[in-house]
């Protein structure tokens, strides 16, 4: 019986672990399966997420950064942690859509080393300019009130209320973003897009306006797994970049385009960690992630549930 | 001077655009276009420049030093993203690791400047050998993609499993190097003539690694092995083909371009008897290609000039008192316009004024 606890705690945490980079990994695999675009500055728009998430919750004093200097003492307008998940997508959705409109759009023609150059350099943009206002230090981003402490499941025992919280959320994300690529028109004119962009036009379909709300569905998908994301560790200019790495294993790994590969591969990533760590083998937690992308990359080049097609 | 007969040395490339060209251009290709010139000038250059950068550019020498370093790690890297049109987001695994491997070898198998300077080059070499073979398996953005995961891979790697040999988060400080050949204090100073331009014996050390780097890579991009990357570049299938085996002429592109990182980042850990952990991580790699492509992609001297100007902001520009706090945002944003406006980069510019003055002459 422990035994069967133990593993499901196992899962349940790498589920946990996995969910924000699944988050990521959505977004940033839809992106690049439609629209051919490689979003480095993914972890930018993860991390506008977060630091969104934190003015909206609450009040956040400063320290240090242009801000504090200038007199400014904290910001934040505490509207409480449901505001937040409401209105950061939005945000960042919008942020999504001029970005696609005034960045991405001029690089669909050029090589796709200069789109990882430009978005590359956006993300520094990003991270540098909260770096330069708010300071470079950690801010802790509370849980909301509701969500905290553990929570009793059968079988498991007590299980923190928060990581189930971010569990449920990303379920719900994830399947809505399934389902409207899978069962809706415009997911068919999306899918229909990817295979033969050509033959969509020549339909009379104009497939600039689905490409954009692709994007933006992308980014809000990022600004989200900020907010979910952000009080399970502080909050600082440099989580952007730290998140990115892995999401973008996720999505090679997964297959490019393929929001249920990126759910697999997340939670592979996600469990195989939380298993080193509670094994004992903390100090090869991250290098697992690493080596396991690169055995499934030896084996099956187009990732796991990509297709052979997809291998250029 | 259009009266005047054509350099009968010049070379066929200065010949084909020689028709728009006056005898100025003319000859200034046909000179430029020499071996012996390219590296003539990068003597000049180097050896001039911390005179010029002491006294007219709030520098110093340890900073010049570290200008040439990077500058090597640049070339290198231009030869891989300029030349080849691959993308690397892992290139500071083999300046880190070579740093690494430089100085674990000074601190237990010989402190020779130039052995340890072998050893470092040669781990570089053979790792890229490893992490091309398995990130070539895919072109395109997945290149990318891959190197940055071996390059995260090596850093958290050195970080805990590896602590052992390379101490962990404290970087690696038992770097232990010896005097050059047996006799020159490499941390020393120079003897007379030469304390006119420069003051300690590691900027000559690293002055002449730069010189060699510089000239071998002109002469590899100007043989016809050269010749096959830039055709990758262009049209991979074309060359394909044609008949080439695109794969290990890629393969070769990463491994020399590794090399040149190898060579820098063992002059690295013998500049500074130290090699931080940081050295491995992925803003690392990122640093060299905003060097390499602010300074100017697919040109010989622009990267050198790019790892230049980036060091100067961030050791000179970031100690100003308004500008100072936003130097990395400022750098970001000229970087976004570079690759918008510029894709040549500072370089590409300079190209283009010449051009405008000298008349018109492109490649």
């Amino acid at each position: 019986m422990t035994l069967l606890a133990d593993i499901l705690t196992i899962l349940l945490n790498g589920l946990q672990q996995g969910a924000i980079y699944v988050l990521l990994a959505v977004g940033l695999s839809i992106i690049l399966g439609t629209l051919k675009f490689v979003n480095f500055a993914h972890g930018a728009l993860y991390l506008v997420g977060a630091y969104l998430g934190l003015f909206i919750t609450g009040q956040v004093p400063l320290n240090n950064g242009q801000l504090a200097e200038w007199g400014i003492q904290s910001y934040g307008i505490g509207l409480g942690f449901i505001a937040a998940l409401i209105i950061v997508p939005i945000v960042v959705f919008v942020i999504g859509l001029l970005m696609e409109r005034f960045i991405a759009q001029a690089f669909y023609d050029r090589p796709d080393t200069d789109q990882i150059l430009v978005t590359f350099g956006l993300a520094i943009i990003v991270q540098e300019m909260l770096r330069a206002l708010l300071g470079g230090s950690s801010q802790p981003f509370p849980q909301p009130s509701w969500a905290s402490g553990p929570i009793a499941l059968p079988v498991v025992g007590n299980f923190p209320r928060w990581r189930l919280g971010v569990i449920a959320i990303t379920a719900v994300l994830v399947l809505g973003v399934y389902a409207l690529v899978e069962y809706t028109d415009f997911g068919l004119i999306v899918q229909a897009g990817t295979l033969d962009g050509e033959m969509v036009r020549l339909l009379g379909i104009r497939l600039s306006r689905p490409y954009l709300v692709v994007f933006g569905i992308g980014a809000a998908l990022a600004g989200v797994a900020g907010v979910v994301g952000g009080p399970l560790a502080n909050v600082n200019p440099n989580i952007g970049t730290e998140q990115l790495v892995p999401a973008f294993l996720t999505v090679v790994i997964g297959g490019v385009g393929k929001i249920e590969g990126a759910v697999v591969a997340g939670l592979m990533l996600g469990t195989l960690q939380v298993l080193l760590i509670q094994t004992g083998y903390a100090a090869w937690s991250q290098v697992g992630i690493y080596a396991l992308a690169a055995l499934v990359l030896l084996v099956r080049p187009q990732g796991l549930l990509g297709s052979e097609v997809d291998v250029s | 001077m259009s009266d005047e007969p054509r350099d009968a040395t010049a070379t066929a490339a200065a010949d084909a655009d020689a028709e728009v060209t006056g005898g100025l251009a003319d000859r200034w290709a046909s000179f430029r276009d020499r071996e012996i010139s390219t590296v003539l000038l990068t003597v000049v250059g180097v050896a001039v420049f911390p005179f010029l950068f002491n006294n007219f550019l709030d520098g110093y020498t340890q900073l010049a030093t570290l200008m040439l370093i990077y500058g090597i790690f640049a070339v290198g890297f231009d030869i891989l993203l300029g030349y080849t049109g691959l993308l690397s987001f892992g290139h500071a695994v083999f300046f880190g690791g070579a740093a690494y491997a430089a100085g674990i070898f000074s601190a237990s198998v010989s402190t020779s400047p130039l052995l340890v300077l072998l050893a470092g080059t040669v781990f570089a070499v053979l790792l890229a050998w490893i992490v091309g073979f398995l990130s070539l398996r895919r072109g395109g953005i997945y290149f990318a993609i891959l190197t940055l995961t071996f390059g995260q891979m090596s850093f958290y790697l050195a970080a805990s499993p590896l602590a052992f040999l390379t101490n962990g988060e404290n970087g690696f400080t038992s770097v232990d190097i010896g005097h050059l050949l047996g006799v020159i204090d490499i941390h020393g100073g120079v003897p007379f003539p030469l304390t006119m331009l420069v003051d300690n014996m590691l900027y000559v050390f690293v002055a002449v690694m730069t010189v060699l780097s510089v000239a071998m890579a002109n002469r590899i991009l100007h043989s016809p092995y050269g010749t096959v990357f830039r055709a990758i570049r262009e049209n991979e299938r074309r060359a394909e083909f044609v008949g080439l085996d695109v794969w290990r002429y890629k393969l070769m592109a990463f491994i020399i371009s590794a090399a040149f990182a190898g060579i820098a980042g063992s002059l690295f850990a013998i500049e500074g008897n130290y090699v931080p952990l940081q050295s491995l991580y992925w803003t690392e790699s990122g640093r060299i290609v905003i060097m390499t492509v602010l300074g100017g992609v697919g040109s010989l001297f622009g990267p050198l000039f790019g790892a230049g100007l980036y060091l100067y902001i961030e050791n000179i520009v970031s100690g100003f008192e308004t500008l100072g706090p936003f130097w990395h945002l400022i750098l970001g944003v000229v970087f976004v316009v570079a690759v918008v406006l510029f894709p040549n980069g500072i370089w590409g510019g300079i190209d283009y004024v010449r051009d405008m003055v000298v008349g018109g002459e492109d490649e």
